[in-house]
């Protein structure tokens, strides 16, 4: 056992991409965390007479806006980091909803089976024949805008994705000599789920919700991006690149730095699902073994 | 048994077989009509969550109570939701669907004058997809053992992470803006004129015999053929690559490495059909993912696709559209899985044998 956790934590360590996944969130959960004392100004706060000034390192630019301003002369700098906040909040909630109720049904489906189960799997099925991004958006026009309402449709968008995994997992497990002694043993069916089916789903599970991170991140910013995410005097990143595209012929800055962190983002997100899944999964660390 | 029998029984088998495995073909393709009628249940009772009034958009601000009560019976408001959902199912069946609130029109021909755009990017986009996606994905496996590889695969998982509007923004900076190679707003050049024939805008100028709109429009629809492509091809190229590996471990291809036959043969006429086959599934998958991806990039290009018209639809509270717009590409994506599952089983005869 402590043997394990000694190779786990130094394969954790050799992975650069999973390092600065994880870094990088971090600091970006720390500015986020800490955008009213970072920001120089308020996010909403417009400026008419120095509206599309460039950044510090620009001919043109001041330090009384290190990343320069937008068409409406809003401080760039401090407009990334409140929009860090939504990114952050929606990476920390979106994921663990969506597990939870993929979770629950593909337990409830797997488990007991029957008419239950055929009817998750259509479910599952319907969903993931219909554009994700569609989905969402047609729910946050039912919806009103809001972080939490966004939240609630990624949710209810992407638990189908857990669902189909964790489903396929529990039928594997359920067939298991253990637990068939657990049955005979006189255990319930919650008392079996909860000791020797769950535990066993969890490697699949932590692979699954860190590939959510991005897969979320990038719901919240299409969202943004077509107007229909946080309330409008909330900054999102996607809201911001909608923005700086009407004045990308004036000035590039306002667009290309939300797209810079978007990407950075996006790809920490992706490095730390994928490093976790290469450290946690246990098929992949047979076959890496083998060799 | 005599000797006459034997024969019978096999053509009887046969054609049992031959009936079993269309009558399979069918259920499958049957099976999806229940899925759309449900995919509209749920679109319509997420809409009716909106929270705005329907009837006080179509009528006038000063429209008296009992106008309003009048109206709201006209269209059934009054009624219980699912009677509601069973009279827009009604209307649907007989071609109505309802009327825009933004253009007072019925909303079925909007949409497919819209269509054909949105078919035309998922046409390109696929091909250049495949195009892209096969070739990188035969590169890396050709380079395999030296360098390339591992970076080709390493620059490929990077792309994959990459969304499709960001890819959309970052081509039109570089190759629209900052190089100015191609055009990224709108279908053709303004001052150039196509009359509508079949609605592709491709195919209406070569029926024009009008050779400089038809380079206008296939300019216009490179970028977002290949923003949709390069979505496509990233996942296409590692799932290749895989499944290149597996087939290279079959006892046929050293058969065939055997006989003589060199590399490039080996991998484009033996190995490619098989290890396709994995390829065209993902496609089928992957559908949903690629067909919504069309929704914001036509937004981004301003091209008239469905799109396009969604994304106004959706701002405006334009229900009905939103209702029939969302049937259409659950349909849209429904027909791609068909292809996928017939391309498979025309490709794979293991596949034709019903279970």
């Amino acid at each position: 056992m402590t043997a394990l956790s000694v190779s786990l934590g130094r394969r954790t360590l050799a992975r650069p991409g999973l390092l600065f996944g994880a870094g990088f969130l971090l600091l970006l959960t720390l500015l986020a965390l800490a955008a009213p004392w970072l920001a120089p100004h308020d996010p909403n706060e417009q400026d008419l007479l120095n509206v599309l000034l460039p950044p510090l390192w620009a001919t043109g630019g001041s330090l009384d806006y290190p990343l320069g301003t937008d068409a409406l002369g809003q401080c760039v700098l401090s407009r990334l980091l409140y929009g860090a906040r939504v990114v952050v909040i929606i990476m920390a909630i979106a994921p663990l909803g969506a597990a939870l109720i993929g979770c629950l049904l593909a337990l409830l489906g797997g488990y007991f089976g029957g008419w239950l189960d055929w009817l998750v799997e259509r479910f599952v099925d319907l969903w993931l024949s219909f554009p994700a991004v569609l989905l969402a958006l047609i729910l946050m026009v039912a919806l009103s805008p809001g972080v939490q309402n966004v939240i609630l449709a990624i949710v209810f968008v992407d638990w189908a994705r857990f669902c189909r995994v964790l489903r396929a997992e529990v039928l594997l497990l359920r067939r298991r000599s253990y637990v068939a002694a657990s049955r005979i043993g006189g255990a319930g069916a919650l008392g079996i789920i909860w000791r020797d089916i769950l535990p066993g789903l969890l490697p699949t599970l932590i692979v699954l919700m860190a590939m959510e991170f991005s897969i979320a991140v990038v719901a919240e910013s299409v969202l943004s991006f077509a107007g229909m995410s946080a309330a409008p005097q909330v900054p999102t990143w996607g809201g911001m690149i909608a923005d700086g595209m009407g004045s990308l012929y004036s000035s590039p800055y306002p667009l290309l730095l939300p797209v810079f962190c978007m990407i950075l983002t996006v790809l920490a997100a992706t490095f730390l699902g994928q490093g976790l899944r290469e450290a946690v999964d246990v098929r992949l660390l047979e076959r890496a073994g083998a060799a | 048994m005599s000797a006459t029998v034997q024969p019978l029984a096999i053509a009887s088998g046969a054609l049992i077989r031959a009936a079993s495995l269309s009558w399979l073909a069918l259920r499958q393709a049957l099976w999806r009509i229940p899925m759309l009628l449900v995919i509209t249940l749920v679109t319509f009772l997420i809409l009716r969550g909106v929270p705005i009034d329907p009837v006080n958009m179509l009528m006038p601000p000063n429209a008296s109570a009992q106008e309003i009560a009048e109206l709201s019976h006209q269209l059934g408001l009054d009624r219980p939701v699912l009677v509601q959902y069973l009279m827009w199912l009604r209307g649907a069946l007989s071609g109505d669907f309802g009327i825009s609130i933004q253009t007072g029109q019925p909303v079925l021909p909007m949409v497919l004058q819209a269509l054909p755009m949105t078919l035309q990017i998922l046409f390109f986009g696929l091909l250049s997809g495949l195009a892209m996606g096969l070739g990188s994905g035969m590169l890396a496996f050709r380079a395999r053992g030296s360098v390339l590889e591992p970076a080709i695969m390493s620059i490929n998982g990077v792309m994959m992470a990459i969304p499709d509007y960001l890819w959309a923004i970052a081509l039109i900076v570089t190759l629209g803006v900052g190089l100015q190679w191609l055009p990224f707003i709108g279908p053709i050049d303004p001052g150039l004129q196509v009359p509508n024939i079949t609605g592709f805008l491709l195919l209406d100028c070569l029926l024009q015999g009008d050779l400089v709109a038809f380079g206008s429009a296939l300019a216009h629809l490179f970028l977002p053929s290949l923003t949709l492509g390069l979505c496509i091809a990233t996942p296409i190229a590692r799932v290749l690559h895989s499944s290149l590996i597996e087939v290279y471990q079959e006892d046929y291809l050293q058969a065939a490495r055997l006989r003589g036959l060199d590399e490039n043969t080996l991998l484009v006429r033996h190995a490619l059909r098989n290890a396709a086959l994995p390829t065209i599934s993902l496609i089928g998958v992957q559908a949903s993912v690629v067909i919504g991806g069309t929704l914001l990039i036509e937004t981004i290009f301003g091209l008239p696709g469905i799109g396009a018209l969604m994304i106004r639809a959706l701002g405006s509270f334009d229900l009905q559209t939103i209702q029939l717009l969302a049937l259409t590409y659950a349909i849209t994506v429904q027909l791609v899985n068909m292809l996928s599952d017939f391309t498979l089983r025309t490709l794979n005869p293991r596949l034709r044998i019903a279970p």
